[in-house]
């Protein structure tokens, strides 16, 4: 099967690569563009842990095929710090341990992300069922939710 | 003498041990540069896929590869014929254990690829390498595996039966191990005698273990120096290198092992699984690396499993609720394939966890291990401990109910007194320490427990039925094993730890760092750890049983004391004085009474840029120590977890979660608390929502995310959590390990709650785990 060429905006920058007709965009990023931050738990959209945001919008990069992405703009984990610089989310999670092995962790970031960007404020129950999308079998995702609710605060000026 | 503290020594003390230090790896992991092994891509890499039995028994007839390996891209198709003939032996057998007449249990031969029966839906039987992970796919579908089947059977109650299908013609009746502990008469002569015995069948649900990390591998052999090499996410190196020499039949030192980051293993990932040894057969024919990584859905089929054990658990008290004896009868299910650690759960695992915090002096523990056509059972956090401790703490609530005792009541009649230490248990453990009485005060406080009733009658306005469990929890942990300590001095100033433990999550390079940085006073953020790389390891026990900040702690220690010793020497030598005159304190070699001396980092400076040294004199600091290692601690506390039921359709939440624990000196406070957190929510997953369903041909039915339910941010409470540390005795740090403690004290604290939440309609138990159809079905049962 001949591969189509795909343009897109990968973290800001203009990116293109070539995929076959059925790859997934995951396999794109991890395999075309070598941005392999994203995982792949499961495959089937239920774990989270290729949480990508496309156009504003979060979506499990697994249940997205590769030339779906053309003309979009897609920013994966290795886009959310500022250079060396970490983005809130990224530090409180470091401030309050809220990953172990780390492996939805990018995931988990990205999936803040994209709640903060649209919910400044979120209530705790709306932090914990925005990111039920996301399974992490380490934390119990307590402290998770910590860091969540602290970034939103640093975020929005407000000392937790 | 004023010595003003410079900049190294500052940060030693803000990196001591207690204080809570964000963890080395993170900035790593949280911006997705984390290299777990399906992260690497080698040059020239090849795909493997593995092939795996649609059935749960059956005969083998043929295995037809031609039409796969004539598919685009593919390179090669391979058998387990194909591994005998290049080699490779049997699987490793694993840990012994004797039968109740002295002789040993079953261990049958296993090939790593099966060549002539199936045993388990998704036992592997083939397997295929192509250029392309999608060639390798679409060429595994066209793999022919023509199998007769067999009948299977999956509940180890009817494997045992006559007349049940047998799995291997050597071990009849399907039975591995017929195993006993304990004084059997003075048991039985103490149920006979006994005032009141509570009696109740438990059954240890299967979970999955379901790491988010799939396993993955990649293999490679380089003829021109005859070396294997395979990098896999495992728990530790040089265990698995010495698995791997036994099936490929290899020196040790013609295997070389990495492991980088690991997505999480709970016990799962120790073993030596069959698609490894493929990718490394593969590796050798085909002269290039050869990546295999699973997908969750054949995760779910060839993972190991983890607990489903099904026990008669019997508790005999006197007429003061003293308790008098203790029985548990049952199976363990260790599925059709043996893992490195199966029967040891549900056997030994049970004799000393089962016991706890309470003097009962006599036990007695009868376990069937057997094979079934499912999914061999491999260790799952805690394996066995939480449980053990979970079947005592249902017999206590139980007994309470039954004899009219308040449940707490119960227990302070029973604890081990907090001067009774040592303390040797009937299954033959000698407790060092701990207080286990004002730990179960401790809690109740911080769950406030006394003013439940408020609470309740504040849910039952809203329709929900409230109740308060209790689940207090010793586990036998770390078991005693070599650990290597080694500390090198590197030329570009840091300085590098070397063990054999490996973290999958837990974090030990930080509370490692911290150790180390106490011991020496060498700068924290100097400090690296090498743990997974089986060429710079001289020992290693890896990680398992919460066992490594007891293991790899005391190995620092221990070759920090070496580091010192010959610091002393070469410092005596720097600073012209006598070796004896040399003290070493806060990272400096001082000699005694003056002002003169040198910094440690200094020192090993000075020896990298080279000076002149007597012939007798250490040219380094470096250290490569082998730890022989400390007694099992005890790490115990008490959880109370408070749940709310609607009664309409059986949901049960955890509300309110307490929990104070013991794990006597604590490094790092940050990730233990974590690892807690971790383990309690494992063990609510056990406890209300996670459980393996096969069907009757064996197929499994919960093959996915969809269909088993993991807990989710929504299902999980927010904890509250206090310390009470009784620092071990046994050990060179007083710790006792946390790793698995969670799932310890979560499973007991909320199964006794949700059965006091339904105590009021006669519920006296309740299996895990206790979904809503379970709940609404047993309320539904009680009211008609």
């Amino acid at each position: 099967m001949s591969k189509q060429h795909v343009t897109t905006t990968i973290n800001g920058e203009p990116a293109e690569f070539l995929a076959e007709p059925f790859m997934s965009l995951l396999d794109a990023l991890r395999d075309e563009m070598h941005l392999t931050g994203s995982k792949e738990g499961c495959g089937s959209g239920d774990c989270g842990a290729c949480s990508i945001i496309v156009d504003g919008r979060l979506v499990c990069s697994c249940l997205m095929l590769a030339v779906e992405a053309e003309g979009h703009e897609i920013i994966t984990i290795e886009g959310v710090a500022n250079g060396d610089e970490l983005h809130p989310v990224q530090r409180k999670f470091l401030e309050h341990a809220a990953l172990q092995c780390g492996y939805c962790t990018p995931g988990l970031i990205v999936a803040t992300k994209a709640l903060l960007d649209r919910h400044p404020n979120p209530t705790e129950t709306e932090a914990r069922y925005w990111l039920a999308g996301n399974l992490c079998r380490c934390t119990g995702y307590d402290k998770i939710i910590r860091a969540v609710m602290d970034a939103a605060a640093e975020m929005r000026g407000v000392t937790a | 003498m004023n010595v003003a503290m410079d900049a190294d020594s500052l940060a030693t003390l803000k990196f001591g041990i207690g204080q809570p230090v964000p963890r080395k790896e993170d900035p790593t992991l949280l911006q997705g540069q984390g290299r777990y092994t399906d992260d690497i891509s080698l040059s020239g890499q090849l795909y493997a896929v593995i092939v795996r039995s649609q059935v749960a028994h059956g005969r083998i007839l043929s295995i037809d590869t031609e039409t796969a390996a004539a598919m685009p891209g593919v390179l090669g198709v391979y058998t387990g014929a194909d591994l005998v003939a290049a080699g490779f032996g049997l699987m490793p057998k694993g840990l012994a254990f004797k039968n109740r007449d002295g002789s040993d249990m079953a261990k049958p031969d296993q090939l790593p690829l099966t060549t002539d029966f199936v045993r388990y839906v998704g036992d592997p039987v083939a397997f295929v390498v192509a250029e392309t992970q999608m060639q390798a796919r679409d060429a595994a579908e066209a793999v022919m595996v023509d199998i007769d089947p067999l009948p299977a059977v999956t509940e180890p109650a009817l494997a045992v039966e006559p007349g049940a299908p047998q799995l291997y013609p050597n071990v009849p009746n399907n039975l591995i191990l017929d195993y006993h502990y304990g004084d059997a008469e003075g048991v039985a002569k103490a149920m006979s005698a006994a005032a009141h015995v509570t009696k109740l069948r438990i059954r240890n649900n299967r979970i999955v273990v379901a790491q988010m990390e799939p396993r993955s591998a990649i293999g490679e052999y380089d003829p021109a120096t005859d070396r294997w090499t395979l990098r896999l996410g495992c728990q530790g190196v040089f265990g698995m290198r010495q698995m791997l020499s036994s099936v490929l039949g290899a020196k040790t030192g013609n295997i070389h092992v990495l492991t980088g980051h690991v997505g999480g293993s709970f016990g799962m990932k120790a073993s030596l699984y069959p698609e490894y040894l493929c990718a490394l057969h593969a590796g050798r024919a085909l002269g290039k690396p050869v990546k295999w990584t699973d997908e969750r859905s054949d995760s779910f089929l060839s993972d190991s499993h983890g607990r489903d054990h099904d026990f008669t658990a019997e508790l005999a008290l006197d007429e003061d609720g003293k308790f008098l004896a203790l029985r548990l009868n049952g199976f363990g299910n260790v599925g059709a394939v043996m893992s490195n650690s199966t029967p040891q759960p549900s056997t030994l695992n049970a004799v000393k966890n089962s016991i706890g915090v309470y003097r009962t002096p006599l036990l007695e523990v009868n376990t069937k291990i057997v094979f079934t056509n499912t999914t061999p059972v491999g260790p799952y956090r805690g394996a066995g401990r939480p449980e053990a401790n979970y079947y005592m703490e249902r017999l206590i609530d139980t007994a309470a109910a039954e004899m009219g005792i308040d449940r707490i009541e119960l227990r302070r009649r029973n604890h081990i007194a907090a001067d009774a230490f040592p303390y040797r248990t009937p299954s033959g453990n000698d407790y060092d320490s701990g207080d286990f009485p004002a730990l179960l005060d401790h809690a109740l406080a911080l769950a406030d427990w006394d003013n439940f009733s408020t609470r309740r009658t504040e849910s039952r306005k809203r329709g929900k039925l409230r109740g308060l469990g209790v689940g207090q929890y010793l586990e036998v942990t770390a078991p005693p094993g070599a650990e290597m300590g080694g500390i090198r001095f590197e030329p570009d100033g840091a300085v590098t730890i070397i063990t054999g433990t490996l973290d999958y999550g837990q974090g030990h390079a930080t509370p490692f760092a911290q150790v180390l940085s106490n011991q020496l006073g060498v700068p924290f953020d100097k400090i690296r750890l090498i743990q997974g790389d089986s060429d710079q390891l001289i020992a290693g026990g890896g990680t398992g049983g919460s066992k490594s900040i007891i293991t790899s702690g005391g190995a620092i220690i221990e070759a920090s004391g070496l580091v010192i010793d010959k610091g002393k020497k070469i410092a005596a030598h720097v600073l012209e004085a006598a070796e004896i005159d040399i003290e070493f304190s806060g990272g400096r070699f001082n000699i005694a009474g003056t002002d003169r001396g040198i910094g440690i980092m200094e020192l090993a400076a000075k020896l990298r840029e080279g000076m002149q040294l007597p012939p007798d004199m250490p040219t380094t600091l470096d250290v490569a120590h082998i730890y022989k290692g400390a007694p099992s601690s005890f790490p115990n506390g008490c959880h109370v977890a408070e749940v709310e039921i609607d009664p309409d359709t059986g949901e049960t939440e955890v509300v309110r979660y307490s929990m104070v624990n013991d794990f006597g000196v604590v490094i790092n406070p940050l990730l233990v608390e974590g690892q807690a957190h971790g383990g309690i929510v494992q063990g609510i997953g056990q406890a209300l929502r996670e459980r393996v369903v096969y069907d009757e041909d064996g197929q499994l039915m919960t093959g996915s995310f969809m269909d088993y339910c993991l807990p989710r941010a929504v299902d999980a409470p927010s904890f509250a959590f206090d310390a009470h540390s009784v620092p071990a005795r046994t050990n060179l740090l007083g710790a006792k390990g946390c790793g698995e403690a969670g799932c310890a004290g979560a499973l007991p604290s909320v199964m006794n709650a949700v059965v006091d939440a339904l105590s009021e309609f006669g519920i006296r138990h309740i299996d895990m785990p206790a979904t809503p159809e379970a709940v609404w079905a047993a309320i539904a049962a009680a009211r008609t």
